[in-house]
């Protein structure tokens, strides 16, 4: 029993946080602060950019979407599979409310880059 | 009807997204929950093909479903073996591993199988995906979920195994429904509690669910570890006493107490074991024990046992002999101090230890001696050790009745012995002892065994030297054991026993041969018993005669003996109360130191009645005159026969009447007396019971003596075995007999003629007085002992005279014990 539960957590671990309902993955993501507010780098390779949705709640920033297959075609067969595909999610919270803050993304060689520029009304 | 489908529509225009046809992959033995991860192996070739299906969509999913009995494997399922709800998973990983498929499956949702839209090459179905589960009564989820916690922290607290960071997540995982999920993924609870759990639709419903199944895995696992700390609890014990017993050890060492142990007990036996003269075979056997008990803990039992082994072994006298110091005519005077008379059985001793000293490896003699109690069996045998200069030791065998006595018990018994025999050799030390097998008739046997077969082997020259006892296990040589068996008895005795000794008898003793043994040995025996010197006491030899005859009735001379010892003891009374006087007991002062004569005589009844006749018997105790009594029964018929006789007794008294009426006319007998007349025979007393077939003369010549007419001579007695056909055959104990008749005042015996040669043994001075009648038939014995004229009418008319009869039982037939 232990070994199945030891086995379990191996994948468990990293979706301590998440809830049913079908959000299955995580993509990894960096946060840097910038002078104008934050980026936001996130490893989402193929992935279609209309497949995404970003919101921002108070101090969250939630990205919804899901990876789809384009590649495989009627005839071809798996050999081997390790990318996720179907849904993910990703919540990252930041030390201050980002209310109101402009959004910029784009793809960058496989990697999501989102710019979160502070509104100009927060600012002092 | 129509209402349903009603609905199913609303509910497919709200839930378009929700429903979509999915391949199925049906799981056996297993079930899948939303959220956990678990690997899964596909093998089968529908169930291959419907991964592929999966695979090839956009977002990897399929539906697994498990099969409801584990007898329907993946590739046979019919959607009727499988259960209708599932769970929609995800393929996270996948691996071709020759023709298996591992993949690894993330759990997304539960789905309900609407309908089957396909079964070949693989399943599938038209699914909707069931909403989230609710919660009824918050209260109570959370209580259920606390529990819940708490069992889990109980449980792992028995898999110490687990690492701490597994632990954190678990007790961290606050949602009560993927906290379930995954407990059922975790636990093995079987198909059916899982697909009840899968099946829930409320948070209520899956948690007491859980709660149950984890509270019954935790009961498991509680007995499971108390068995596993039990069986931890045992080696532990031995270990702590094994690690106390070697503290124990150096402490003893430390004290200096270690040279009484076990290695320095063991190196003592080694050492008496090397330095002591033993066969080869026990040498061997004895290392080997030693060896044995080296290497036990003293405290282990066996290690006494073989030690006391051991010792057995090393004390016994294995080649150790006392020499001999044979010198028969020094023997000869040993037994002529120890014992008056017996010349005969001196001689036949004597001729024993001459082959022993002309061939000193022979095999020693088995005696048997045979007599009365008193006569000197015993004492005899330790003359002989005595002429032989050997050790003397007796065994008693008498009640003995078990045959590991004598051959004792084997080692694995607790508290087992080596047996009588082996005992008394480690006792006297030497291996050729006389060893006295007392009362080897009185024996006895049972369902634990028979002592006499044991004996057997004991007593066989052939056999036993290589005796072999149960304890000790080796062979005991006794051949050169010079063993001499007593008994009162020889019948008893089983005859293959009696085959292997030398049968010597002894009788009692005559008068004559009473007085010199008590002048000889008894009288000072008890001179010196009692303290007394010769100038003090004397015994007068009519005293001593008085004594035998009626204050004493035996055939030995023990009870002579103590009556002397009473004489001797009144006499030292009055010596020490200052008497100084030498005090000469004849026989008139007898009665006033031991009361009233103890016994009549025995007489001899002077005036028989015709049909009464006087026989001899033998007993224990010596001889006896017996009188037989025979009447007419007028008109009556057939033989009544009374007085507690045996069968052989019985028969014989039939033997002597056919024998008379077959014979009637040459003994001048009218048949029809017998024919017509019944006739009762009575031997007194009739309280003791008789046996034998001795008295069959003596029956013959009372019922002759009752149909003739011609009274028996009442000077005479007989005794003698008689046949149908009218032979008389010999018979025992006669020397006792004609003593115990001539006591009464008999002169004449009639014996068979094959007995002649026992009178030899009697007293030359008891002989000379007696005529003695050989009997070859009945005839003879009749001739002898009717008298010829007719003293009565005979016939059916016979009466006893009442002066006759009145007389006859005025006077005691036989003397009888009075008082005590």
């Amino acid at each position: 029993m232990a070994k199945s539960i030891n086995r379990y957590f191996h994948f468990l671990a990293s979706s301590k946080n998440a809830k049913p309902s079908g959000r299955l993955w995580f993509p990894a993501a960096d946060v840097y602060q910038t002078p104008s507010g934050w980026l936001v780098k996130v490893e989402l390779a193929g992935v279609s950019a209309e497949d995404i949705e970003i919101d921002i709640q108070g101090n969250q920033l939630y990205l919804v979407g899901c990876r789809r297959d384009k590649v495989c075609a009627v005839g071809f067969s798996y050999q081997q599979m390790e990318i996720t595909y179907s849904r993910f999610e990703k919540t990252l919270s930041f030390p201050a409310t980002i209310d109101g803050a402009s959004i910029e993304h784009n793809f960058d060689n496989g990697l999501l880059i989102i710019h979160l520029r502070k509104a100009e009304k927060t600012k002092p | 009807m129509a209402e349903e489908n009603t609905q199913i529509q609303t509910e497919t225009k709200e839930n378009a997204a929700r429903q979509f046809e999915i391949a199925v992959l049906p799981l056996q033995n297993t079930t899948m929950f939303p959220d956990t991860v678990v690997p899964l192996s596909v093998g089968r070739s529908r169930s291959v093909k419907a991964v592929e299906a999966a695979l090839s969509t956009e977002e990897k999913l399929i539906a697994c479903v498990t099969i409801k009995t584990s007898e329907v494997n993946g590739s046979d399922a019919k959607p009727v073996d499988l259960y209708e709800v599932g769970t929609i998973v995800n393929i996270k990983r996948m691996m071709r591993n020759d023709d298996v498929m591992q993949l690894i499956v993330q759990g997304v949702n539960r789905v309900k199988i609407l309908y089957w839209s396909q079964e070949e090459p693989f399943l599938k179905a038209k699914v909707e995906i069931l909403p989230e589960l609710k919660v009824i009564d918050k209260e109570e989820v959370e209580a259920l979920k606390r529990n819940i916690h708490g069992m889990i922290q109980e449980a792992l607290t028995m898999l110490p195994q687990v690492p701490p960071e597994v632990r954190m997540t678990v007790m961290s995982q606050n949602d009560p429904v993927q906290l379930s999920y995954f407990l059922a993924s975790v636990l093995e609870l079987g198909i059916e509690t899982e697909q009840k759990m899968i099946e829930a639709n409320t948070a209520d419903e899956l948690l007491t669910l859980t709660h149950a199944a984890l509270a019954r895995e935790l009961d498991i696992m509680q007995i499971r570890s108390k068995i596993a700390t039990e069986a931890q609890g045992e080696m532990d014990k031995a270990q702590r006493d094994y690690i106390l017993r070697q503290q124990l050890k150096a402490i003893q060492k430390e004290l200096g107490e270690d040279e009484g142990g076990e290695k320095a007990e063991a190196e003592q036996l080694r050492e008496r074991l090397e330095t002591a003269d033993l066969p080869d075979d026990v040498r061997k056997e004895s290392e080997r024990e030693l060896r044995r008990m080296e290497q036990l803990p003293q405290a282990a039992p066996d290690y006494h046992v073989i030690r006391t082994y051991l010792e057995y072994v090393l004390e016994l006298p294995w080649k150790k002999s006392s020499e001999e110091k044979l010198d028969l005519n020094e023997a000869k005077k040993i037994l002529d101090e120890d014992h008056y008379g017996l010349e005969d059985i001196k001689e036949r001793i004597l001729e024993s230890l001459a082959v022993i000293k002309l061939r000193p490896d022979s095999k020693s003699p088995i005696i048997l001696f045979v007599g009365p109690p008193g006569v000197g069996k015993t004492s005899l045998g330790r003359s002989i050790a005595r002429a032989l200069g050997r050790e003397f030791d007796r065994i008693s065998l008498g009640g003995v009745r078990d045959e590991s006595e004598l051959r004792g018990h084997r080692r694995t018994y607790v508290g087992s012995m080596p047996g009588r025999i082996i005992q008394t050799l480690r006792r006297v030390g030497v291996n050729n002892p006389v060893l006295m097998l007392d009362e080897i008739d009185k024996m006895g046997n049972d369902y634990r065994g028979d002592p006499a077969a044991a004996l057997l082997e004991i007593l066989d020259p052939a056999q036993n030297n290589t005796f072999r006892d149960h304890y000790l296990d080796l062979p005991f040589d006794l051949s050169k054991v010079f063993f001499i068996a007593t008994a009162n008895q020889l019948q008893p005795i089983a005859h293959p026993l009696r085959d292997r000794m030398e049968i010597i008898s002894l009788a009692g003793y005559s008068d004559q041969e009473k007085l010199n043994i008590a002048r000889q040995y008894l009288i000072p025996r008890q001179i010196t018993e009692n303290g007394l010197s010769d100038d003090q006491i004397e015994i007068a030899d009519d005293a001593i005669n008085l004594l035998t005859a009626r204050y004493t009735r035996e055939a030995g001379v023990r009870q002579l003996e103590r009556t002397v010892g009473t004489l001797a003891r009144k006499v030292a009374l009055r010596v020490a109360q200052g008497n100084a006087e030498k005090v000469t007991i004849t026989a008139k002062d007898i009665k006033p130191f031991l009361g009233a004569a103890r016994f009549y005589p025995e007489e001899a009844r002077t005036d028989l009645p015709a049909g009464v006749a006087t026989g001899m018997a033998w007993t224990e105790m010596g001889g006896e005159v017996l009188f037989i009594e025979a009447t007419m029964l007028p008109g009556g018929g057939g033989l009544t026969l009374t007085g507690q006789l045996g069968e052989v007794m019985k028969e014989s008294a039939q033997a002597a009447r056919s024998y008379l009426w077959s014979h009637a006319s040459e003994f001048g007998i009218s048949p029809e007396a017998i024919k017509e007349n019944g006739i009762h025979v009575h031997v007194p007393a009739g309280a003791i019971p008789k046996d034998g077939p001795s008295a069959g003369v003596t029956m013959a010549s009372a019922m002759a003596s009752l149909y003739t007419g011609r009274k028996v001579r009442s000077d005479t007695a007989m005794t003698g075995e008689i046949t149908l056909s009218g032979l008389v055959f010999p018979v025992g104990g006669v020397k006792e007999k004609i003593l115990a008749a001539h006591r009464a005042g008999i002169r004449r015996i009639i014996l068979p003629e094959r007995n002649e040669a026992d009178t030899e043994e009697i007293p030359e001075d008891v002989r000379k007085e007696l005529e003695i009648i050989p009997a070859k038939y009945i005839s003879d014995v009749l001739s002898a002992a009717l008298e010829t004229e007719q003293s009565v009418p005979k016939g059916e008319n016979y009466v006893i005279p009442d002066a006759k009869s009145s007389d006859g039982r005025g006077e005691p037939l036989i003397a009888r014990e009075i008082g005590e």
